[in-house]
Formats: C-alpha cells, sequence, structure tokens
C-alpha cells in the first residue's frame, strides 16, 4: 500500500490463512472507493490486512481480465469497488463496469475457477463504515476458502480427462 | 441438387463480377472432404466456384484481413462479392455492425446451410488418404473408399457446431443459391447442450477439463487469426510488449490467460461460427468458451450477436436501469 492509502491494523483473531499470507487484490475506483477507504482510515476503522490495493480511474478502466490475470496466476481474491451506480465521477464508467463484472462473473465458473474468489462493490467516499464491512467480510470470505490453488496442474495429475466433444 | 446450386451460383457471379472488385468465395482442393478459399478475379476462374457440405471456411474474416484489404478502401473501390453460410452472414452482420466494412463495400451471395462436415470426424472413421470421393445423400455422407461405399450418419460427422444451428439460412444477402434449410435448432437448451453438460459438472472437474484441453495449446494463435472479429491483428495483447500481458513462458498460467483474452474480447461479439474450433491443431474445443459468454450474454442481457447491423454490442453499452442483471 502506498503512504496514502488506507493504514489497517491487524485483524482481531490471526487465523492460520493469514499466516501463509492470503493475497487478495482491490481495484478502486480513484472518486469513490479508493476516498472510502481512506475514510474508513482516517475513522481508525479495524480493518483486514490482506488486501493489496490498486487505485484505477474509474471502474469503466476495469478490464476483467486484470480479475482474470489475478486468479489465474495465484492470487487468493480480488474485490473491485466503485462508486454506485448514477454516482460515477465520469458520469456512466460504473455501468459498463456492472456488465462486464457481471458476464464475468457467471463465465469465471466456467472455467473451473471459484467466483466467490471475486467480488464487487459500491462503496462511496463517505461510507468508511461501509468500506470497512465489505473488506471484512470479504477478507473472511477468502479465509474460509483458503489459499488459491490456481491452474498450475499439481504432479500427478497429468491425466487426460478426454472432452468426448468430438 | 448440389450440381444446380452450383451452376446457379456461377451464373449468378458470372453476371456480377464485372460490377465486383473479386469475388471470394470456395473451390474443390486435392482432398474431397475440405475446400479452399479462392479470390476469384477474372471470369476464367468462376468454374471453380463451388459450395456444398464441405465448404467450412468462414470468409468474412478475410474481408477485414488481407489479402482482401490491404489498404483503406478508395471511395470509388468497387464491391467485393462473398459467399456465406449462416453463420458466416452472421460474423457479416457483427462486422458491419462495428464499421469495419459498409453494407454496400460487399456483394453477399446467401448459401443456406445443411451442416458443414468436420474431416477430422470422418477420420476417425475411415482413414484420410484412402477417401476418393464423398457426397451427400440425404442425410448421410457417403464415403468411396476403393471398397464398398461407406455410409455415415450426416449427425456424427457434421462439426460441432452446426449440431446445435438455429440460422442456417443466412441473416443477410442480395441474392440467396438453393433452396431455405432447416434450422437444427430451435431453443437456447439445444444450441447450448455442450455448454450444459459442462456447467452441470463441479467446478474441480471442470477445472481438471480445461487443464488437461489447455496443456495441449501450442500458443499458434490459429484461433486468433481464424476468428473473422478477431481484428486487432497486429496489435493484439497477447503480443504486444507494452503492455506486456504474455510472456513466451510455456505453463499452464499463460494458456488461460491467453483463452480467457481471446475469450473476454469476444464478449457480447461472437456470433458462433466455429472457426477458432475449426483450425484448432490441437483438437481443443475453443469455441465451448465462447459459447458459454454467448449464452450468457443471450439470458443476461438478451443478445445474440451478428443478427441485426444497427444493434450494438451489450459490452460496449449499458442501461443505467438495469440493477439486477
Amino acid at each position: 500500500m502506498t503512504d496514502s492509502s488506507p493504514r489497517s491494523s491487524a485483524p482481531a483473531d490471526e487465523t492460520a490463512a493469514t499466516k501463509q499470507g492470503i493475497k487478495i487484490v482491490g481495484f478502486l475506483c480513484n472518486w469513490c472507493s479508493y476516498g472510502g477507504a481512506d475514510t474508513a482510515g482516517v475513522c481508525r476503522f479495524k480493518q483486514p490486512t490482506d488486501l493489496r490495493v490498486v487505485r484505477i480511474p474509474c471502474t469503466g478502466r476495469m478490464d476483467p481480465l486484470f480479475i482474470a490475470k489475478s486468479l489465474i496466476y495465484g492470487v487468493d481474491g480480488v474485490l473491485v469497488s466503485g462508486c454506485h451506480p448514477r454516482d460515477c465521477h465520469y458520469a456512466v464508467g460504473n455501468f459498463y463496469a456492472r456488465r462486464r463484472m457481471e458476464a464475468f462473473k457467471a463465465f469465471l465458473p466456467f472455467m473451473g475457477i471459484d467466483t466467490q474468489r471475486f467480488k464487487y462493490t459500491w462503496v462511496s467516499a463517505s461510507e468508511g463504515q461501509q468500506w470497512q464491512k465489505v473488506v471484512t467480510e470479504f477478507s473472511e470470505q477468502i479465509h474460509r476458502l483458503g489459499p488459491n490453488p490456481g491452474v498450475r496442474l499439481r504432479s500427478g495429475d497429468n491425466s487426460k480427462v478426454s472432452s468426448g466433444l468430438r | 441438387m448440389l450440381e444446380n446450386d452450383r451452376n446457379q451460383l456461377h451464373k449468378l457471379v458470372e453476371e456480377a463480377l464485372p460490377e465486383l472488385d473479386m469475388m471470394i468465395g470456395w473451390a474443390e482442393s486435392c482432398d474431397p472432404l475440405q475446400t479452399t478459399p479462392v479470390f476469384i478475379r477474372d471470369a476464367k476462374s468462376i468454374s471453380k466456384l463451388t459450395l456444398g457440405p464441405f465448404c467450412s471456411q468462414n470468409l468474412a474474416g478475410y474481408l477485414v484481413k488481407p489479402p482482401a484489404l490491404d489498404a483503406p478502401p478508395k471511395p470509388d473501390a468497387k464491391p467485393i462479392g462473398i459467399c456465406v453460410k449462416g453463420c458466416d452472414s452472421r460474423s457479416l452482420v457483427a462486422l458491419i455492425q462495428e464499421k469495419f466494412i459498409t453494407r454496400d463495400r460487399v456483394r453477399i451471395f446467401g448459401i443456406p446451410c445443411r451442416g458443414t462436415v468436420d474431416f477430422r470426424k470422418v477420420a476417425q472413421r475411415v482413414p484420410l488418404a484412402n477417401v476418393k470421393s464423398a457426397t451427400m445423400e440425404g442425410d448421410s455422407l457417403v464415403i468411396d473408399d476403393s471398397g464398398t461405399p461407406l455410409r455415415l450418419d450426416l449427425e456424427e460427422v457434421l462439426a460441432r457446431k452446426c449440431l446445435g444451428c438455429r440460422y442456417p439460412n443466412p441473416v443477410i444477402q442480395d441474392v440467396v443459391i438453393g433452396q431455405e434449410a432447416k434450422p437444427r435448432s430451435s431453443s437456447l437448451a439445444a444450441t447450448y447442450r455442450d455448454v450444459a453438460a459442462m456447467d452441470a459438472k463441479p467446478l474441480e472437474e471442470r477445472l481438471a477439463f480445461w487443464q488437461s484441453e489447455l496443456d495441449r495449446c501450442i500458443r499458434c494463435y490459429a484461433c486468433r487469426n481464424a476468428c473473422p472479429l478477431c481484428v486487432c491483428q497486429d496489435r493484439c495483447i497477447v503480443e504486444t510488449r507494452e503492455p506486456r500481458w504474455l510472456t513466451q513462458r510455456v505453463g499452464i498460467p499463460e494458456k488461460f490467460l491467453f483463452h480467457f483474452i481471446h475469450a473476454m474480447h469476444l464478449a457480447g461479439r461472437c456470433t458462433g461460427c466455429g472457426e477458432c474450433e475449426r483450425v484448432c491443431p490441437m483438437d481443443i474445443p475453443v469455441t465451448l468458451i465462447k459459447e458459454k459468454l454467448n449464452k450468457i450474454m443471450e439470458e443476461m442481457l438478451g443478445y445474440s450477436a451478428g443478427l441485426d447491423p444497427e444493434a450494438v454490442p451489450p459490452l460496449l453499452t449499458f442501461n443505467p436501469g438495469e440493477t439486477e442483471i
């Protein structure tokens, strides 16, 4: 996290997964959720430490492939957060994002990736408390799922599954 | 019947050729189970043109890739003639929709299609080198391999995408050649039955399936090159260094990410023409990935790509009112 990003204290109960280093990537819109996270920090709300924040100019910048790449290469969870619908700084960015996220979310499990590892939500700059709730809940969810196995073949798992399609 | 259609095609092309820059169609190749694309500029070559169940290539892609489009068209350029099946015509509509070509730039020869033969399925039954000729007789394919003629049921040898085809007749055309064809499927469920079969499996099995399928991928990018809607050409992000999405490593994650990139860039645009799967040298069911996204688009946003030239692909637009999509 950068210096300007919200400071967070350690979660109350440190689970085994924390020690293994659960990594969650958060893509936050500069105008709302990034501010919301900042508000949460300024108010000294307790937050989990698993989140790495990437600041994006708008959720409209959010390419679903950012999420794909993260999850394929073994990031444990991806959280995307932006302005509430109709509150976008650029008027319509999050409307585009909403369709993309929804389609991507429905598509992920088809490729064998757990859709619970991805969440998108809307948090405004003033909603520090809401941000704390979102990030805590999502972090707990990822801790329950455990580390992301990714898509790599485990050794001894090389047996060919016949597609039966041709 | 096929002979009549072919003669009709030759006649129509002969009439139209003086007004055309070139004619893109299929011609017989050395292999009786496959045709090859031809680019015709002179009347002598018209007799090469053919149609039928072996014309599996989607020619629409040639309109946005060389040699048909080496340079931006001049304003006074003559239109290009092109033969399209039902699925190919949807690719054309998608290209018109996204303004890669204009409607008046193409003269469309629509060909109702009764399904295309996947020669790899035939190869499983009879060694390809033995096949002397192949003809359609009703609902079966008759293979002459210099022994007793072998009759194969059409369902067994048709390409996978053809089995659930809803649009065998061109959705856009200037002239039609031959009789209207009957759709093989009229419902979403029949069209997407392979997707449904995958969805019914548990998550771990799906992952294992794709790991094993995509493990074979050699990243030749044939699927991308054959795709009529992969229009970024030399700016494709799987090959650019800046931004650098993919490395040259040969691991499974790279292969997954490549197919994610291909699929997501086609989300809401893919017309399901099946070219990616047809050209795959490793027999990976790559179209299945796009079929899932097409299904999501139809169910979530009620949109099928390549039907209406005026429509906007759903991921390139939005609707503020949809709170629960």
